[in-house]
């Protein structure tokens, strides 16, 4: 009796927790909070505390329910997280994701078309104000896998920055940062030739891998066909094989920060991040901006450039009438121009919208320093990641392409070829 | 204090009830279902809960193709797919090149140091607590300094490395098998584990090391020391009694930490997961069962397929703790 | 002789054992250019101090180290009371489908625990506990190992110590109360440390079903600390050292008790 009843209470406990397997997809949500609109970030320390301070003003500001902030870990946990709450039904007002994540929350049907609320005649965005938006921060959230649908805004940007250290290039005799990639490679060959260091640590990183190919001329996806086997992709590959056979460069540890640490000690001259750790740099480097600069990402043909755009979005969630609006109303504020100003200001992340650089203060903040003002001018070229559904499983399939480039085991030319395969296959069994 | 006495009180008091009125008076209560059942509530309601229907739940799961909750019933389908991918053998592979390198080297090298430990008689709690450290440190912040000590640029490792005159070394980004580093490319580099994957086996002997200590002291104390004196009086050497007295006693403290090594080894994820992150970075050369399902349940979404996967691996820790049972009375002996 | 050459091999041995922790020591205290030197040295030249307080502002680390230390406590505790109880059970009464059941507790050792997230992600916010201490609690108040050694303890008693309480008309729940809880005790201490080890140290679980900051926990807290820091490894080494101190104490208050005997002679079938 008691055995059968412990197996009994088991299987109904495994048949009640154990993921209805086939959820409607019609029905709402719960909302996680019913008197707050919960937002789940990465952002910390100062960067958050000032996000606290834009929350508690529009809070003020305005009747509805009050937004909460709740720091939730990394993309991936916040990824994992949301997963895990789409399928017990109960999800936050809104939440930061790239664009692969949000396909995938999408594909539950958890998450709100925002053309509705922006085309509204109150609290919408009339064409002015969309215009005033980059077209690259805007596009990648339509999503072409829903009917080209808004479902995600854009919330903080960046886009990829040679950095480099200048008194590594001054050793080495070198006058400026290089614009091509084919003045990037000799300068590292000198720098090895001058200084016996390598000039580049690698982070292996499908974006960054990206960001190469645009800049380099070519593109990830055309008409639901990857490029990995076309002339650009095959060039960035036996770029990477190139600085390894030369022992130009080396690969740090992943995700970890080790380039920085090792360009602030002067054992490299170049890394390749995000524009969004300048800050991170700048303690690392103690300060001495003379010593260092942010760059345009090295450029195949400088009449078109291309780099890429990194930043997640704001995802709305289905929790019902009142905490999505309250939610949308925070997106506004927030990508509002007096607050992006602000927020430029303070965290080095990249004004979305064009009228902000009016603001003097914003001058003045790029007067003070050159580096400053480098990621805004590439915005206006930035492109983005595809947002198709799959993606997020895709890039892991780049990084580990990249991997074996890194560690000579295969050569550019087979690793491309191989990728383009898997990566055609993972997409085909993911838009299935 | 008078609180403390009356609580006692009534608390005996309500035991003698229990007893009585479960227990029956007739002797011994062997017979006691119903005291049973009361005794077994709180744990099996719990492990119901949050321990087997989890399983129930993940077999069910398994049956189904889901992406992201999404997808139909496929009958055995993920487990067919699992079985014709080679992602999914090569992660067995390195599962069991983990469980063949770290449980008989933690549990030989634990046996040096408690063997070492009863033989003193100054600081035995020093040194049993500093052998326990790394237990008692979460994985995470653990490998935080390992990550440091083995960076290929900087790190003590190819500081030791270059000092000594040797070639440095990848450590943790590096793919290629340890015979292979060692032997300067003698051997192919896909034989045997990663050096990636060795370090992250160093990683989790260092780890478990002060685990098994403590067990095999705690064996080792009960064995009788005239047993080994009288061997020596027979005038049998050190590794003579080691290997004639001491070890055939110490059989059962053997047997449970072969397994409770080998059900952890199976699960083995924090040290993977903090050391190397996903596994991608080494090119699935530290990508062990789990995971692998890890990445395909979360990361990709695969719920049907990861679960598929889990169960595998459910059933591989059975049959293996059945297996070890079964050969368990060959050479176990219990006192 | 044979005693020198035990103090040589585990002298040896520990240091290998510990210099991680003398590293991480020593690079908390570290300046900042410093800790980034790559030195072999693995102490300060001038130890930092001030790095301790520099930590302890950069997260509400008093927060998580109570958050921590209470559901770690709690947890401990829990998982005595109810590995005593069924352990106590499985050892000493017979009932059908005795085996079938100590079967099914012991494969719950046996799951993969990443598993078994979403499912009981699932039951957590259902019980409405998703940012509650009994969602960092609740699921982790029964474990299989800490029944198992409670078990394992009671069939190593001698059956007359039971025998004679029960002659003196001592029922089995009377009996468990003033003679058996005391006479396993040292694996009950054992089962506690276990018990609060894992919850004190675990990540996953608490990043997945808390997330409002007064809900943090030590190892999240450090784990955010890493995504922040960046570079600045010092002060994550002195965090990382910081979170171990109560670990340690934990463990040599209870460390007598591994030496009784609490595990190695109650290892039979």
């Amino acid at each position: 009796m008691l055995t059968r009843s412990f197996i009994g209470l088991s299987l109904l406990g495994g048949l009640i927790a154990g993921c209805n397997p086939t959820p409607s997809s019609s029905g709402d949500f719960q909302p996680l909070s019913t008197d707050q609109v919960v937002f789940w970030d990465r952002q910390t320390t100062e960067t958050a505390q000032l996000l606290q301070r834009i929350t508690d003003e529009f809070n003020d500001s305005q009747e509805g329910l009050p937004v909460r902030i709740e720091t939730t870990g990394n993309y991936g946990e916040i990824y994992r997280k949301v997963m895990a709450s789409i399928q017990a039904r109960q999800l936050p007002a809104m939440a930061v994701s790239y664009e692969s994540m949000t396909a995938q929350y999408a594909a539950s049907g958890a998450v709100v078309p925002l053309d509705g609320f922006v085309s509204a005649a109150s609290g919408g965005l009339s064409p002015e104000e969309l215009a005033d938006f980059f077209p690259a921060v805007l596009e990648s959230n339509y999503y072409s896998d829903y009917d080209g649908q808004l479902l995600s805004f854009p919330f903080s940007k960046s886009v990829l920055m040679l950095y480099a250290n200048h008194r590594v290039l001054r050793a080495a005799g070198i006058e400026a940062p290089p614009k091509t990639w084919e003045e990037f490679l000799q300068q590292c060959r000198t720098i090895r030739e001058k200084t016996g260091k390598p000039a580049y640590a690698i982070s292996v990183d499908c974006s960054t891998i990206s960001g190469m190919i645009f800049s380099m001329g070519g593109e990830l996806v055309v008409d639901g066909v990857f490029q990995y086997d076309q002339p650009a992709a095959r060039q960035a590959f036996g770029l990477l094989e190139t600085l390894m056979e030369e022992e130009l460069a080396y690969q740090i540890q992943a995700r970890t920060f080790d380039d920085e640490v090792a360009f602030a000690r002067d054992d490299v001259a170049f890394t390749i991040r995000t524009s969004a750790g300048s800050a991170n740099m700048a303690v690392a480097m103690g300060g001495k901006n003379d010593d260092w600069s942010m760059n345009p990402l090295p450029q195949q043909n400088l009449d078109r450039p291309a780099t890429i755009l990194f930043g997640p979005n704001i995802t709305i969630f289905k929790t019902g009438a009142e905490q999505e609006r309250v939610a949308w109303a925070f997106t506004r504020h927030f990508t509002s121009v007096p607050v992006m100003t602000e927020w430029a200001l303070a965290t080095g992340y990249l004004p979305i919208r064009k009228s902000v650089a009016n603001d003097p203060r914003m001058q003045a903040y790029w007067d003070a320093w050159p580096s400053n003002k480098v990621p805004y001018e590439c915005l206006a070229f930035a492109k983005t990641e595809p947002n198709l559904r799959g993606w997020q499983e895709i890039r892991s399939l780049v990084e580990k392409a990249e991997s074996a480039v890194l560690a000579g085991l295969k050569s550019a030319e087979a690793a491309t070829t191989e990728l383009q395969v898997e990566a055609q296959a993972t997409l085909a069994r993911a838009q299935q | 204090m008078s609180l403390w006495v009356g609580f006692s009180d009534g608390l005996d008091r309500v035991l003698a009830w229990a007893d009585g009125h479960l227990v029956g008076r007739s002797g011994r209560p062997e017979g006691g279902r119903r005291a049973a059942l009361c005794l077994l509530a709180p744990a099996l309601l719990l492990l119901g809960v949050f321990g087997v229907a989890p399983i129930v739940s993940t077999v069910l799961l398994s049956l189904f193709d889901l992406r992201y909750g999404n997808g139909a019933f496929a009958g055995l389908g993920n487990y067919q797919e699992a079985l014709q991918s080679s992602a999914f053998w090569n992660s067995v592979r390195v599962t069991a090149w983990y469980l063949v390198g770290v449980v008989p080297t933690t549990i030989g090298l634990g046996f040096v140091v408690a063997w070492g430990l009863m033989h003193v008689t100054q600081g035995r709690t020093l040194f049993r607590t500093l052998y326990f450290l790394p237990y008692i440190t979460s994985a995470y912040a653990a490998a935080l300094v390992w990550r440091a000590l083995l960076n290929p640029q900087g790190g003590l490792a190819n500081g030791l490395l270059e000092w000594i005159g040797l070639p440095t070394q990848q450590w943790l980004l590096e793919p290629r098998g340890l015979l292979h580093v060692v032997t300067g490319g003698a051997v192919a580099a896909d034989v045997g584990p990663s050096l990636a994957l060795c370090c992250v086996m160093a990683f989790d002997i260092w780890h478990g090391l002060g685990f098994t200590v403590v067990i095999l002291l705690a064996g080792l104390s009960a064995i009788p020391q005239e047993l080994e004196d009288a061997a020596r009086i027979d005038g049998a050497g050190v590794l003579q009694v080691i290997r004639h007295v001491t070890l055939p006693l110490l059989t059962p403290t053997l047997y449970f930490l072969l397994l409770i090594g080998t059900i952890s080894g199976f699960q083995a994820f924090n040290s993977f997961y903090a050391l190397t992150q996903s596994g991608g970075n080494t090119l699935g050369t530290t990508e062990n069962l789990v995971i692998y399902l890890f990445a395909n349940f979360y990361d990709n979404g695969r719920w049907g397929y990861g679960a598929a996967i889990a169960t595998l691996l459910l059933v591989a820790i059975i049959a293996l703790a059945l297996v070890q049972a079964r050969f368990a009375r060959r050479w176990v002996h219990y006192s | 002789m044979k005693r020198a050459l035990a103090y040589m091999v585990l002298t040896l041995g520990a240091l290998l054992v510990i210099y991680p922790f003398i590293w991480m020591v020593g690079t908390a205290f570290k300046t900042l250019p410093e800790s980034m030197g790559g030195s072999l040295n693995p102490l300060p030249q001038a130890w930092q101090w001030g790095n301790l307080s520099a930590t302890l502002q950069a997260a509400p680390f008093g927060r998580y180290f109570f958050n921590s230390m209470l559901v770690g406590i709690t947890v401990g505790l829990c998982v005595v009371l109810t590995s005593l109880l069924a352990g106590y059970a499985f050892a000493r009464f017979s009932f059908r489908g005795r085996g079938v059941l100590f079967g099914l507790v012991l494969a719950t050792m046996m799951v993969p625990f990443e598993i078994t997230f979403i499912p009981n992600f699932v039951v957590i916010t259902r019980l409405g506990w998703y940012n509650s201490y009994a969602a960092l609690i609740v699921p982790w108040c029964a474990n299989a190992f800490g029944i198992f050694l409670v078990r394992q303890a009671f069939l190593s008693l001698p059956e007359a110590y039971y025998d004679a309480a029960v002659l003196d008309g001592c029922g089995p729940l009377r009996f468990l109360r003033h003679i058996g809880a005391s006479m396993v005790k040292p694996t009950l201490v054992t089962v506690f440390l276990f018990a609060f080890l894992g919850s004190y140290n675990a990540l996953l679980w608490p990043l997945v079903v808390t997330s409002d900051p007064s809900m943090g926990v030590v190892q999240v807290g450090l784990a955010s600390f890493v995504l922040d820091s960046g570079v600045r490894l010092n002060l994550l080494m002195c965090a990382s050292a910081f979170v171990i101190v109560p670990s340690i104490l934990l463990f040599l208050v209870t460390q007598r008790y591994f030496a009784t005997g609490a595990l190695g002679s109650g290892l039979k079938e």
